[in-house]
């Protein structure tokens, strides 16, 4: 267990430098390439609290490492919610 | 491959929300009835923490056309198709809600295609394969996990009216972008459990005798 949340420890101090190396190779996924070959626009709805895993007035890497925090907690009490209520 | 919002028409998301309601609830009901071992649940958010994080890591691949870890595989391998399901949907519920990442509009099909699609592919890979090699078969298990959701991503706009129903640009792009790029997730995979096989076995063989 101290193991494994070491683990998450560490992905998460990666997210900044990986955020960054993304944008030096001008990252983008497959699925964002055909809708441009095919001239279709994404139609932003809704961003989100923190939009793109950023937090607003922060630098963007900052916001990245306090994204990953927040989104890994998010998750595991989510998670740890879930399966508390259907637990054996 | 999460869809934002823009990319399905109304007829797609209402489809895809009923598949993806269908399934989870299907799995959740499942899952309730058999009870999740009150030990494991620790250990099980910290995991579904550790496939968010690792979803964060965007692969810098030069060029740029790229991807980052999914993990349906992985937590179908370590937590069986049900827990997996439920995993891999709450980390697409954080994403899209907390951080716009797939389109409102879209949840349904992004938790159809990497949260079950993807899982119950890569489950089944596992589990006829796992005898033979269990490092062997995680690799597939995950190189299958991530195309079967990027085909299935494919299928969906190209059978929106958005992409003007070019199901036959969509399906092999995705396809082939993915086959190629999930060579790195049947990796991360395989990694990971051939890790765990040394450390942790305990953690794979419950899951493959209970199959």
């Amino acid at each position: 267990m101290k193991r494994a949340l070491l683990v998450v420890a560490a992905l998460i101090i990666l997210t900044p430098l990986f955020a960054y190396a993304a944008e030096l190779v001008g990252y983008s996924e497959p699925l964002e390439n055909i809708a441009s070959n095919l001239g279709v626009e994404e139609n932003l709805l809704y961003k989100g609290l923190l939009p793109d895993y950023t937090v607003g007035g922060l630098d963007p890497y900052i916001g990245t490492l306090i994204s990953a925090v927040i989104g890994s907690a998010l998750v595991f009490l989510l998670v740890y919610g879930f399966s508390h209520l259907m637990r054996r | 491959m999460h869809i934002p919002d823009g990319f399905l028409d109304l007829q797609l998301s209402t489809l895809t929300y009923t598949l993806a309601a269908t399934a989870v609830g299907l799995a959740v009901y499942l899952l309730g009835k058999k009870g999740v071992e009150e030990t494991k649940i620790p250990l099980l958010g910290v995991l579904a923490a550790a496939i968010f994080a690792a979803q964060m890591l965007n692969w810098p691949i030069p060029g740029g056309t790229s991807a980052h870890f999914v993990g349906s595989g992985l937590a179908a391998i370590l937590l069986g198709p049900l827990q997996a399901i439920l995993v891999m949907s709450s980390i697409l519920a954080v994403q899209t809600l907390v951080f716009g990442d797939g389109g409102l509009t879209a949840l349904g099909a992004n938790i159809l295609n990497m949260g079950v699609v993807g899982v119950v592919v890569a489950y089944i890979v596992y589990a006829l394969l796992a005898r033979r090699s269990r490092v062997a078969a995680a690799f597939l298990a995950g190189w299958l996990g991530a195309v079967s959701a990027a085909v299935a991503c494919g299928l969906e706009i190209g059978s929106s009216s958005i992409f003007a129903y070019n199901i036959w640009v969509t399906v092999p792009v995705m396809f082939g972008w993915h086959a190629l790029l999930g060579i790195v997730e049947g990796f991360a995979t395989s990694a990971t459990v051939a890790f765990l096989l040394k450390s942790r076995p305990q953690l794979l063989v419950s899951e493959v005798k209970a199959t």
